[in-house]
């Protein structure tokens, strides 16, 4: 479906309106989607998927997704949140995310980033070394 | 002559009437009969050599002209056919001698031409060899290439396989610490 210059602007704008102190907040979410309820623009699925969008990639960059293989301590996430924290300079909250198929490391997706250093990762840099 | 000749009868016969009287009648011969028989074959002579030798030697002669003429005329042709034998046998050997050289010539640009593409073959095959050898080479590398490749991933599988079964929980623990401290330095 095209979707319109419009209806990208407007939910661009919904998208603004959401946040709190540049945090996407829950309350704000939830009175946007009630005004959109009582008000349906033109193109009302358009823009709730674009919306929805940017609302999604607003969150992925305040949360960290630790995936790891093998025991992890708290400590360890703590000490991920920190450094991210750190990074980006906004709050990021991570979360454990066992996976199996790392063997042993981590994989941690913040956003579009991700950091990576387990067996697999290893392996596959030496096998593309040789 | 007939007078003359009767007078001379007539004056020597007094002196000789004896004897040749004698003589002419052992013999049978009347005088003027021999005398009229020598005057007509004088004449009769006469005749002849004026109407029929002259005219027969006269054509004679004109034959033995033209056949004088036909033989001087056969000998100059015939010294005209051997000079022009002569000529034609000089240009057939400078034609022969022109030939042979054209033959030689022929021969050599022959010879030449062959020599030239019997060079340039060996010269485009040996460009052929050179050109297949490179690209043994290159497969061969290629080869040793995805050789390597397959190795490697074979490697990785293996080595994946292996640390999945024997790893224990407190040897990813650590593993995973030290990745920690991996990323976080980044």
């Amino acid at each position: 479906m095209q979707v319109s210059k419009q209806s990208r602007q407007f939910a661009r704008q919904l998208f603004r309106l959401s946040l709190a102190d540049g945090q996407i907040s829950a309350e704000r979410v939830n009175s946007v989607l009630i005004y959109l309820n009582q008000h349906p623009p033109r193109q009302p699925l358009a823009i709730l998927k674009h919306y929805h969008r940017l609302v999604a990639a607003q969150l992925a960059k305040n949360h960290a997704s630790v995936e790891h293989a093998g025991p992890i301590a708290d400590s360890i996430l703590h000490t991920i949140e920190r450094a991210l924290t750190q990074k980006y300079q906004r709050p990021v909250t991570a979360t454990a995310e066992p996976n199996p198929d790392l063997i042993a490391g981590l994989r941690i997706t913040v956003g579009d980033d991700v950091y990576e250093s387990s067996i697999p990762s290893h392996l596959a840099a030496l096998a593309s070394s040789v | 002559m007939l007078s003359y000749l009767l007078f001379l009868a007539t004056a020597e016969e007094g002196e000789k009437a004896s004897a040749v009287t004698k003589l002419l009648s052992d013999f049978g011969i009347d005088l003027p009969l021999l005398l009229a028989q020598i005057l007509c074959f004088s004449i009769v002579a006469i005749l002849l050599w004026r109407f029929a030798f002259k005219p027969v030697l006269s054509t004679m002669e004109d034959r033995q002209r033209q056949i004088e003429s036909g033989l001087r005329y056969a000998e100059e042709t015939k010294a005209l056919l051997a000079q022009a034998q002569q000529e034609s046998a000089a240009i057939i050997k400078q034609a022969q001698l022109e030939g042979a050289r054209f033959v030689e010539e022929t021969r050599k640009t022959a010879k030449e031409f062959l020599d030239q593409q019997q060079k340039d073959a060996t010269v485009r095959a040996n460009e052929l060899i050179a050109k297949a050898l490179q690209a043994i080479e290159l497969e061969h590398g290629k080869m040793l290439d995805q050789a390597r490749l397959e190795v490697a991933r074979l490697v990785v599988l293996t080595t994946q396989h292996v640390l999945a079964k024997e790893l224990s929980d407190a040897e990813r623990a650590r593993y995973n610490e030290a990745a920690t401290r991996e990323i976080t330095v980044i």
